[in-house]
This record gives C-alpha cells, structure tokens and sequence, in this order.
C-alpha cells in the first residue's frame, strides 16, 4: 500500500463547510438572541439561570396577588375608618342631647322629643353597625355571612357575628386582620357591667321618653357611660389607622421587591444589546471572510492550467 | 536477445492507459461518498538470463501489478469508532430535547403557579363565587397542562421506540449485506478491480453499521470481516456468509433492550445505544411527572374531605386518575370548594380549610417540584450537549483525516492525466522507433 501526502478535494469542502457552518449557527444564536431579547430561546441552554427565572416568574405572580389582597384590605379598612368617623359623629350628638336632657329646666316633653331623635340615632347606629365591605360581606360581622346585628323583640341591637375578623395575607409571611367586628368597638362595660354603645343609647331614648322617673338625672348618668364609649371608638380609630399604615410599609417594600426582581430577571435574563451586537459583527465579519477565501481557494484547480 | 522494441512499446501504452483509467475513474468519483483513491501499482518485466547467458539483455516492458487501494484501515476504524460515539450522542441530545420540550412546552410550571395563585386570591374572599370559579379553572388548566406534557411525553416515546425499531432493521439489513459481500470477496480474485469495488462496499457498510451501534471488526486474510457486538469479546452479528438477528425488546416502562441471536446484548454506541439512554431518562422523567400529579392530587382530595363546600355538605374530591396523565378535573363548580373547616355552616368565610390546604400544598411545593423535573432534564440536556459536541468534533476530525488520506485530490490527478498521457505518447513513439529500425533494416540493399 502506498501512503502519500494528499489533500484529497472532499477533504478540503468538508472542512471549510464545517467552518462556515459552525460560524453560521453561531451567528443565528446571537440573532436568536437579539431578535426575543432573551438570552435563553430553552432551558438547557442555562438550566441554573432558567430555574432562577421561573422563580422569578413565580414570585411576581404571587406578588401580583398579595397587591390585590393588600388593596382589598385597605378598601375594607378605609370603610372601617369611615363607619367609625361616623359613629363617633352620632355619638358627639348623643352626648349633646344627655347634656341639654340633663338640664332641670326642660319640660317633659321637651325631653320626650330628645327621647324620639335618639331613637332614630339608635336604628342609624344599627344599620350603621351592619353595613357592607368592597366584597360586599358584613363590616363588622367578622367572618359571618350576611347581617350581624339584629333587634330582639325590645328593640335592643344583638350581635350574631364571630369573635374576630380575618387576617388577609400581605405576602412575605405577613398579614393584616382585615377590620374589626361590631363588638370590638363598641362594646365596653360601666361600672363592671358590660353593655355596648347601642343599649346605653337605647336605654337613655327610653328614660327619657318616660321609661324614668327622673329622666334628667338618667340623662346626666348616662354621661359617663357615653365619654367611656368615645375612648373606646377613638382607640379602634387609632388601631385601624395603624393597620393601614402597616399596609403602605409592606406594600412599599413588595414594590421594592418586585423592583429587585425584575432587576434581576434583566441582568441574568436579558439578552445585552450593545456586547450581542458586537459579537454578532465580529461574527459576520470572520464569515464574511472565511466565505470569500473559500470562494478564492475553491477556485484553483489545476485543470483551469491545463490546456 | 529476448527483447522485443514493439511489444515493449505495447506494454508501455497498455500501462499507461490502465493507469489513465485509473485517474479518471478517480476524477469521477472525487466526490463520491465512500470513494477510496485507486492507483496503479506498476511492476516492471524483465527475466534474468540463464546459465551462461547472464550478459544478455532480457526485457520485456512493464505490466499492472494491481489496483492499490489507498485505504488506511487504522483511520477506518477511527472513524468508525467515534462516527458510533457520535451517532449516540446525537441521538441521544436529540431525544432529551425532544423530552425537555415535552415537559417545558406544557408550560406545567406556571399553571401550578396559577393554581397556587388562585387559591391565594380565595383566601381573601372564601365565598367569592369568581375567585371560586377561577380556583376551579386554574385547576382544570393545570390537569390539562400536566395531560399534555404526559402526552408529549407518549409521543417522544413513541417516536424514540420507532426509530430505534428502525435502527435495528437497519442492523440486520446492513448485517446481511456483509455477509454477501463477504462471500463474494472470498470468492473474488486478488487485486482485482472488482475487489476494490467490493472492498469500498464492505467499507462503507461497516460505516453505515456503526451509526446504529458500536461494533468491532477483524479482518481476515481473504478480506472478509467479521462484526461483533458489545467489544471485541463480545457475540458476532456477522461472521463469513453468515448474520445473526439482532433484535430489540421493550419494557413496560418504555425503556427498551436488545437481543443478538436470543440472547442479551449491550450496545454502547450508535443512535441505538443514544435511543436507549434517551428512553431511559424518559421513564425517569415521567416518573418524577407522576409523582408531582399525584402528590397535587393526593393534597387537594385530602384537604376537600376535610372540609366544607359553599352549602354545608363534606368537601368532595377535586381530582381523579392517577399520575400526570390521569390527572382529571371532578369538581362541578366552584360552589364544591371546601374552604370551611368541618362543622362550619352554610356560606361561611371561615377560610381554615382554605388556609390547611394552602399550607399543606406549599409544605408539597409542586411547583418547586416541578421546577427541579425541568432542571434536571434541561441540565442532563445541557452535559450532553457539551459532550455531544466534542464527540462529534472528533468524529468530523476522524472523517476529514480520513478522506484527506483516502480521498481523491483533483489536482493530483490533473498531474497524474498529464503524466500519464505523456507516458502513452512515449510508448508510442518506442513502437515508432521500432518500425524506423525496421526500415532501415530492411532498406539496406
């Protein structure tokens, strides 16, 4: 067998064919890249940094949701607020009227007229008490269904509700009780006796529409009981203003979060356009010219000297 | 005086012409896959004289020794060796891909996403109807999306099963071809033409055979090859005239083996083997598949039983079916949704089975399950990949180093036509001189 030193002409093709291809698909990755303006068109071409990005994705999803909650929450909160402004409203007036019903001067039935507005402040407070959230469940009824509050045959308020309302999850592990029930609010007790905000207005209307035998001094006791219940409203202000102001802090830093993430999302899963770009010309340039000396070299062939 | 002008001529021109042959068969199959570069193997004519007549002149011309066939059989074998290494890689990358795209495509992750989502979006209004209707339709994407990739999965499957169905038709068709050629090369005379041709044959079979599987080769004396299976110790597939099956079994799992002649073998290279090791981290994959349905399943049911529905009643399942491809959505409506715990009435908002349900799927975490499944097959994708990749840069290395020294290079030839043509015209001018010594010769008066 004779062994000799040869270039054989498929030799020659296949190698500048694997060349040329090898540069081309190169060339098509970095376009691939360019055009989605992602770095990655499948996960095996970086599983680490694909993983990452599904978490990534998982968590602005979830994050997307723990907005909406903390949207609902303030919703429901801000309507707490406003019932609450206007409990304290109907109470200032109530106040107004034990204070004037306890003077000796009034005549009975100026007393009993008294008697009639407090009434009607009573039957506003129980609406009031049993009105609706953005979702259009009770306010102040906890976790129920439906009303909360409704008057037993004497007319007093009775509450049916559960003992606490429920906590909304703000995300990262946190949550808020989303308002309060009727109770927390406006029950309180007088001289030990428990009673709530209703009866004590109830049972003046009723002292003073003749229920008493001296309905001016009634008007004068129930002073107490009313200044008790101000403190008691004035606090679950305060505490609802407090749970909405934790709202905005983690809200603020969800945001901060989602910012981070999407940072990261761009710097591990952006595809760079200035370094792709240059890398795509320098490619197209070794192409172009790998092409042309192709071109040039295939070219010579000994037969074109022939003659 | 033994020698003879003309008929030294005649051999010069017959060599000559042979040779010329030679070079344009070899222009012709320049590009001819499988092609060995032919060359003319000269040997000259000539007899010493006998006893007492060592002084004469005894020549008689040149003729064709033989055909040379310039084929390095240790390069052959290269190529053959990493062509199957190669084969396998490539078959193997291109399944896993195929597997990756299955699981990746059915976009499974993020419908769990959504699901967990959903339920999310319920705790903060358990008896919303919508955001119950949504849990129930976030469910039903997610079963459907687990349905597809479970599909995606069966027809990757069934592709692979296929084409390696085809590989080993293929193993036996080509086995069987060697084997006639082998006959006919012990038959055929030496250095024939004809045996050249048949040698490029048995080559390029042997190349053919080891894209399906790795084989090793002997080569005997008269040329005839012998083909074994699973290293050189292992059972022959082609021995003389003979081939043995060669055949493929298939498990339940869909992972499959393979036979020579009943009895087990182990293919290691070619596409089979890479068909083989593709199946094998496909039962793998879908058992992982399974695995997160069933954990999703075995959660939701649990947690439903536990609580109860919109209108008092016991929770009833969500799911039914087994595994990623059973997976089936049961619940009606989303009024079925236990999000109260036991005991609690009628449109209660007590979300305690809501919440134990959400703490016992994120306690599972399917979806970080199910990010681990795409990670794994796409990081097995990637290794691969890399591997591939410099197998089959050493496989092209082999095959170019092998048609640089086997293949045909137009401008030596160009030579070689030039060359030889010369040669011609000078036989035929020895054969002119010839008939000029014979007229002056046969002139003198």
């Amino acid at each position: 067998m004779t062994t000799m030193i040869n270039n054989s002409t498929s030799a020659f093709y296949e190698r500048a064919s694997l060349g040329i291809g090898d540069l081309r698909k190169r060339a098509e990755t970095i376009q691939t890249q360019l055009g989605s303006g992602q770095k990655l068109a499948r996960s095996s071409d970086n599983p680490v940094v694909a993983s990452r990005l599904r978490q990534l994705a998982r968590s602005d999803a979830l994050s997307e949701i723990d907005k909406s909650n903390a949207n609902r929450a303030t919703a429901d909160l801000n309507l707490t607020d406003q019932a609450l402004t206007s409990f304290n409203d109907y109470l200032q007036r109530v106040q107004e009227i034990a204070t004037a019903a306890g003077n000796g001067t009034l005549t009975d039935s100026q007393r009993a007229a008294y008697g009639v507005e407090l009434q009607g402040i009573q039957s506003s407070m129980v609406a009031l008490a049993n009105s609706r959230d953005s979702a259009g469940h009770s306010l102040f009824g906890g976790e129920m269904a439906g009303q909360p509050y409704s008057l037993d045959g004497s007319g007093n308020a009775v509450y049916s509700g559960t003992a606490s309302a429920g906590q909304i999850s703000l995300g990262e592990g946190q949550s808020v009780t989303r308002g309060l029930t009727g109770p927390e609010f406006l029950n309180f007790s007088v001289n030990g006796t428990p009673t709530d905000l209703m009866a004590v207005v109830k049972n003046l209307a009723d002292a003073l529409q003749g229920g008493s035998s001296d309905p001016a001094q009634a008007a004068r006791d129930s002073l107490g009981a009313l200044s008790t219940g101000l403190d008691k409203l004035t606090t679950a202000q305060t505490v609802v203003g407090s749970r909405l102001s934790w709202i905005d802090l983690t809200t603020t830093h969800r945001t901060n979060l989602t910012e981070l993430r999407a940072q990261e999302e761009t710097d591990i899963g952006a595809t760079d356009i200035p370094t792709a770009t240059a890398q795509l010309s320098q490619m197209m340039t070794v192409l172009e010219a790998s092409q042309a000396s192709f071109v040039k070299l295939a070219s010579l062939s000994l037969f074109n000297s022939l003659s | 005086m033994a020698s003879d002008l003309l008929s030294i001529g005649k051999s010069g021109a017959q060599a000559a012409r042979a040779a010329l042959d030679v070079t344009s068969q070899n222009i012709a199959n320049a590009s001819t896959d499988g092609y060995v570069r032919r060359s003319v193997a000269l040997s000259e004519v000539a007899s010493a004289g006998g006893i007492g007549q060592t002084g004469d002149i005894s020549l008689s011309g040149v003729r064709v020794a033989g055909i040379v066939r310039n084929a390095d059989t240790f390069r052959q074998s290269e190529v053959r060796r990493t062509g199957a290494d190669a084969a396998r890689a490539n078959a193997e990358v291109a399944g896993l891909e195929n597997i990756e795209s299955a699981v990746e495509g059915a976009d499974t992750y993020s419908a769990i996403v959504k699901f967990e989502g959903s339920l999310q979006q319920l705790a903060a209004d358990p008896t919303n109807t919508s955001l119950r209707a949504s849990v129930v339709e976030s469910a039903r994407t997610m079963a459907s999306s687990f349905n597809v990739a479970s599909q995606g999965l069966d027809s990757v499957r069934d592709g692979l099963q296929f084409e390696a169905n085809d590989g080993v038709d293929q193993v036996n068709k080509l086995a069987q071809e060697l084997a006639r050629v082998n006959l006919r090369l012990a038959r055929a005379s030496d250095a024939s033409s004809d045996q050249t041709a048949l040698l490029d044959q048995r080559d390029s079979l042997l190349q053919s055979l080891s894209n399906y599987t790795d084989i090793s080769t002997t080569i005997a004396a008269d040329q005839t090859v012998q083909v074994k299976l699973g290293g050189t110790s292992g059972a022959s597939l082609v021995s003389g005239g003979t081939a043995t099956a060669f055949a493929m079994t298939t498990a339940g799992d869909g992972t499959i083996s393979f036979t020579l002649g009943g009895s087990p073998v182990t293919v290691a290279g070619g596409s089979l083997a890479g068909k083989a090791q593709a199946l094998t981290k496909l039962a793998d994959t879908r058992s992982q598949l399974d695995t997160i349905a069933n954990n999703i399943m075995s959660t939701v049911n649990d947690a439903q039983a536990a609580g109860v529905a919109l209108d008092g009643t016991t929770g009833q399942p969500m799911f039914s079916g087994t595994g990623a491809g059973g997976m089936t959505l049961v619940l009606a409506s989303g009024d079925g949704l236990a999000t109260a715990p036991a005991g609690a009435g009628a449109n209660s908002r007590n979300s305690g089975n809501l919440d134990a349900l959400r703490s016992a799927l994120s306690a599972n975490d399917p979806a970080d399950a199910m990010d681990k499944t795409i990670f794994d097959i796409s990081s097995t994708v990637q290794g691969r990949t890399i591997s591939r990749d410099a197998l089959v840069t050493i496989a092209n290395n082999a095959k170019i180093a092998l048609s640089a020294q086997a293949g045909v290079d137009l401008d030596q030839e160009a030579v070689n036509l030039v060359r030889y043509q010369q040669a011609f015209q000078a036989s035929g001018r020895i054969m002119q001189v010839a008939s000029d010594i014979f007229d002056t010769l046969i002139n003198i008066r």
